[in-house]
């Protein structure tokens, strides 16, 4: 995709949830969820790339895969050309230092019994990575002062209540950022927070990127905000990767149909800008049973002969364009 | 006449002797086939003014003052029974969520009937027919009734939601973040459906929702609450083009949009107040860049700056936000 070498290979990657759907299920043919079907990308060193779609198109579960919290089906990815799904459980540990994960809602993540001091020092206690107390403060009072938690002291001492949604995202982040990553993959960061909070995270996370090189996956729904965060889009659908590329290209000029639709229907914070939507017939379904051919067909409005046949390859059509896309 | 106009509403939560300043003095009017966009962050009191004109209120929740005039009904001094015969034939409510709003066990048709013979009185026969149209109405199959609420994608449920609200033919829905939790090409179709329905019943609408994006594509005007105040209202062309009060100007800097170059976007520094203990002068000072003395001391009035343009600022028309920032 870009001329920097990647920092993670995604190859193939599937993952299918078999579906049970009676006593004698057995008997019958055996159905899937293909929650990820096949994606491939490559994340650049250094880069930023958004994970975009509808709920229910596998971003989440794709993430999840990657990090091997869930077990691919089939496939794999390579992190600096290690092949993730061949290590074992203790080289993955280490690994998952390196490729931290940041959750919707901070709310829920962090243990409101312990102080922030115990919440942010965790990761390095828990991996047995700083066993000098005095050192482990110093350290982690480094951390909050990274993510601009300041006086750093006081703020070590508190619980998460005392936080407000902003801080405790905050706090989320020096958990993370303590370990030094290299990758850290953000499952919609700040979709539960308030718009004016909502960007100070976002430049807060851009900051960070450039004062610690890390490179970011965020997943989200919201395109606009992906578009102030990441630099290369992979938009998802039904669990299979559309189109990807850089970000400002594929926000201008959207190439598969299916992103077409999806950016048109992105409200615009101006009552005087009007445009033409394109609306999509019925809902998505469900990515059971899914029709022969490209999977977007039944909703598409430009579909041709070919793509009831076969489900179509992702293809370069510019230069760092890729489209799954017949047309 | 208008069908709804709220006059210097104060709503007050109270916990033990202390009150939280929900809504402090707030006033709007809303026309039929109008729709009000009522937007804010978390906690300011977006929910509790729609709630306070519902009189659904929980129970240490009090209006203090003030007047709300449904129709030619002024309705805070009503009692429990006169304001149940309102709701729904007046005033009925589509709440935020969709997947909450049915009882999971109970024929999502049969909840509608239900709302229909209490309030009209006719037999089961004619309530059914009354929902098959509604169904029909909100792009739902008829036949649909005889579902149960988990059978229903979101949308599904928001549109039989919608049926529901106009079950009963008020003369103002308001519609409590009625599409947050969808994604964007379903909620764009519940928007589009919500908008002819208005023109066909000529309802007023008022309209609650944190995102500006959706404010601006489809309401008329627009109301930009802070900490229990109604800060700035307008039309949505004037309050996203020329706004007077600097939080207006600053949640919409914070907005990210797909069109148009990228900046980086803005942000407000703190956090909003603690309504138990709001700021004295102006509620917003604490975090305004353009905050002078008077600001501190002197709550500023909601005076009309401009025809139909309203804000609660002391400098409101006189402040140009593109030049300082």
């Amino acid at each position: 995709m870009t001329s920097v070498e990647p920092i993670l290979e995604v190859r193939n990657l599937k993952k299918w949830f078999p579906v049970r759907s009676g006593l004698l299920s057995f008997m019958q043919e055996k159905k899937y969820v293909k929650a990820v079907d096949d994606v491939s990308f490559d994340v650049p060193r250094g880069g930023s790339i958004a994970i975009a779609g509808e709920s229910g198109c596998g971003k989440t579960t794709l993430a999840r895969t990657i990090l091997r919290l869930i077990e691919p089906t089939s496939g794999s990815a390579y992190f600096e050309g290690v092949n993730i799904s061949d290590l074992t459980r203790e080289e993955l540990r280490l690994l998952r230092l390196k490729m931290q994960i940041i959750f919707q809602n901070p709310f829920e993540v962090l243990d409101p019994r312990l102080t922030v001091e115990t919440l942010v020092g965790e990761g390095l206690t828990i991996h047995k990575i700083e066993e000098n107390e005095a050192e482990l403060r110093r350290r982690v009072l480094a951390a909050l002062e990274n993510v601009r938690l300041m006086p750093a002291k006081d703020f070590a001492r508190r619980y998460t209540h005392e936080l407000s949604g902003g801080q405790l995202q905050r706090v989320a982040i020096a958990r993370s950022l303590i370990l030094e990553p290299k990758l850290i993959i953000a499952d919609e960061p700040v979709s539960m927070l308030d718009a004016s909070i909502r960007t100070e995270i976002m430049n807060l996370m851009e900051d960070l990127q450039e004062e610690h090189g890390l490179t970011y996956i965020f997943i989200t729904h919201d395109l606009a905000q992906a578009r102030y965060i990441a630099d290369y889009i992979v938009i998802m659908y039904l669990g299979r990767l559309v189109e990807t590329g850089p970000m400002e290209e594929v926000i201008m000029d959207p190439l598969h149909p299916y992103t077409k639709a999806l950016v048109s229907n992105i409200p615009i914070p101006d009552p005087t800008h009007k445009r033409h939507r394109i609306m999509l017939p019925g809902e998505t379904p469900t990515p059971i049973d899914l029709p022969p051919g490209c999977r977007f067909k039944p909703r598409c409005q430009e579909f041709g002969p070919q793509c009831k046949a076969e489900e179509p390859e992702l293809v370069e059509v510019k230069p760092g364009r890729f489209v799954a896309c017949y047309l | 006449m208008a069908v709804l106009e709220v006059e210097n509403l104060k709503t007050y939560y109270y916990l033990g002797k202390e009150s939280v300043k929900a809504v402090d003095g707030v006033s709007f009017k809303i026309e039929a086939k109008e729709t009000l966009g009522l937007a804010g962050e978390s906690g300011c009191g977006k929910t509790t003014t729609a709630y306070s004109i519902m009189r659904l209120l929980p129970e240490n929740g009090r209006i203090v003052q003030g007047t709300i005039r449904l129709g030619d009904e002024e309705i805070t001094a009503l009692s429990e029974e006169e304001i149940r015969y309102l709701r729904w034939r007046k005033a009925s409510i589509i709440f935020q969520y969709a997947m909450n709003a049915f009882n999971p066990v109970l024929r999502i048709g049969a909840q509608i009937v239900e709302v229909i013979r209490e309030k009209e009185g006719v037999s089961k026969e004619e309530a059914r027919a009354t929902v098959s149209d509604l169904f029909d109405e909100v792009g739902l199959e008829p036949k649909r009734q005889r579902d149960y609420p988990h059978e229903f994608s979101g949308g599904m449920l928001q549109r039989a939601i919608i049926a529901q609200s106009l079950a009963c033919d008020p003369m103002l829905v308001i519609a409590d973040e009625p599409v947050t939790a969808l994604d964007v090409i379903v909620q764009n179709k519940i928007l589009d459906l919500l908008r002819k329905l208005q023109e066909k019943y000529e309802l007023a609408v008022l309209f609650i929702t944190h995102d500006l994006s959706v404010v601006a594509e489809n309401c008329h005007n627009v109301g930009i609450m802070y900490a229990g105040n109604l800060v700035e209202v307008g039309s949505a062309k004037a309050v996203f083009k020329h706004n007077l009060h600097p939080y207006t100007s600053k949640l919409i800097g914070a907005f990210p949009s797909v069109i148009g170059e990228k900046k980086r976007l803005q942000f407000i520094p703190g956090t909003p107040p603690n309504l138990l203990n709001p700021p004295a002068g102006c509620r917003f000072h604490p975090r305004c860049p353009y905050a002078q003395d008077i600001c501190k001391e002197k709550e500023p009035m909601y005076r009309e700056i401009k025809q139909g343009h309203y804000a609660k600022c002391h400098f409101a028309g006189e402040l140009s936000f593109e030049v300082i920032e």
